[in-house]
């Protein structure tokens, strides 16, 4: 038997709250995480990301009330990420409830961290997020939520991610994500080839077809996604029975 | 009634207590071996390698007196806490508890199976024996999984398996004892039945 492919609803947190979602009217309490955390729990959900979006970018450390409160009444696995620096600041998450920390930015700018990191903890809670956007053949790394370019190849700097330690990629694709027309498929076919640690994907998903696809073709092991879970386009169970209808494995 | 968790000041022991405490548990952190009087139940949490649990546990001098502990009351050893309770494991040479004949394998997996090391996230649990801490919770439902370290084999105290590679030993049972490979705290609501289950439990 193999391992659940893994659904993985996204809280964008700005200020201790969710920052999608705050004006749909049909969302009860959306603008507090762990509202929202509990409510994809009793969904089904397999995973819960926590993203403190601004938090690189302005400096501001993650919020560690808002990882409590959501630690205290969700118990499924739990990863949060933005604004980690320091091995100090991973700490602090785990203490305070997160089960994986996710890093980008600092990452890039301290590869040790990583290695650091994966030593302390262990490589299963540490995850290497990466946004990539496609220039001719290439996937080309950014940092600092998309705004500042680097010079690095997204598949290349995964694998080295894998070999300083990290458990996990998470690689969102910049020009799929906000766009609902699929996920970025080659890349994640590409990064599944030359990675032996689990693949996130995330930025693109529209319909339930393209969850599925990115299983199939991109061959990844688990579906991160926002807007479509906080707005209920699609429901975490349709996402389920569509993998499961396709041959996949599903947590029930 | 008081559920001792045991901090050997390595794992991230908090998930448990939390999950515990909502349940309405009354929960206390056992981290030195005074701190072992008036606890009615233990939960072993734990996550890392068993050498340095065990040193770790030696040095703040709880190794001997827990084991004593055990003995007698309920106990839930999860993930670490399954392993402990072994003679030995092949991850070094520090022993364990020795509550449990056998020995802690690295997990074996064939180059073609295609499978990753650590085996992490959700798989399936087959009950193989009935037990009180299974009530309520149906058979082949998915757990949560994170480990390297497994054990194939611990003859009447099997109660559960699952298959990853090969088939290993997700539960066993001896008297007093319970212990999960997977994480019963991180494994949603039944998970939590399990862990409220292990509160009810009597012996």
């Amino acid at each position: 038997m193999t391992l659940a492919i893994r659904i993985i609803p996204c809280l964008d947190v700005r200020d201790g709250r969710v920052v999608k979602g705050i004006n749909f009217k049909d969302i009860v309490d959306a603008g507090d995480p762990a509202e929202a955390a509990k409510r994809y729990d009793l969904e089904g959900a397999d995973e819960i990301c926590m993203l403190d979006i601004d938090a690189s970018y302005e400096e501001r450390s993650t919020t560690i009330e808002t990882v409590k409160s959501i630690a205290s009444q969700v118990f499924i696995p739990f990863t949060v990420g933005g604004g980690i620096n320091t091995l100090n600041d991973i700490d602090m998450l785990l203490k305070s409830g997160a089960d994986k920390v996710s890093i980008n930015t600092s990452a890039i700018q301290n590869p040790k961290l990583i290695m650091d990191a994966s030593k302390e903890y262990g490589s299963q809670c540490i995850v290497l997020a990466i946004d990539a956007k496609k220039e001719g053949d290439d996937w080309i790394v950014y940092t600092h939520g998309g705004k500042n370019k680097t010079n690095l190849n997204a598949v290349t700097w995964a694998k080295e991610g894998q070999d300083l330690g990290a458990g996990e990629i998470l690689m969102t694709s910049m020009d799929k994500d906000g766009t609902k027309s699929g996920f970025d498929n080659d890349l994640y076919h590409e990064l599944s080839k030359i990675l032996s640690i689990p693949v996130i994907a995330s930025g693109g998903a529209g319909e339930l077809s393209h969850l599925v696809d990115a299983v199939k073709e991109g061959r990844v092991d688990a579906l991160l996604a926002a807007s479509i879970f906080h707005y209920k386009e699609i429901s975490i169970t349709k996402v389920k029975r569509a993998l499961k209808e396709a041959g996949f494995e599903t947590r029930t | 009634m008081k559920i001792g968790v045991i901090d050997y000041g390595a794992s991230n022991i908090f998930s448990v207590a939390r999950a515990l405490r909502f349940l309405g548990a009354d929960v206390k952190i056992v981290d030195a071996p005074e701190k072992l009087k008036n606890i009615d139940k233990y939960v072993f949490p734990g996550q890392g390698s068993m050498g340095s649990c065990v040193k770790k546990l030696k040095a703040n001098e709880m190794f001997n007196p827990l084991i004593n502990e055990i003995k007698s009351k309920p106990f839930l050893g999860i993930c670490l806490g399954l392993q402990i309770l072994f003679n030995s494991s092949e991850e070094d040479s520090e022993s364990g508890f020795g509550l449990i004949e056998g020995k802690i394998k690295k997990i074996k997996v064939l180059d073609e199976q295609n499978l990753k090391i650590p085996h992490m996230g959700w798989n399936h649990v087959s009950f193989s024996k009935d037990h009180n801490l299974f009530k309520g919770i149906k058979n082949n439902q998915f757990f949560y999984f994170v480990h390297s370290y497994v054990s194939y084999d611990a003859k009447d105290n099997i109660i559960a398996n699952t298959t990853y590679g090969k088939e290993f030993i997700s539960a066993l049972s001896s008297e007093n004892i319970f212990a999960t490979q997977f994480h019963p705290e991180k494994s949603g609501k039944i998970g939590l039945k399990l862990l409220d289950n292990f509160i009810n439990w009597k012996i």
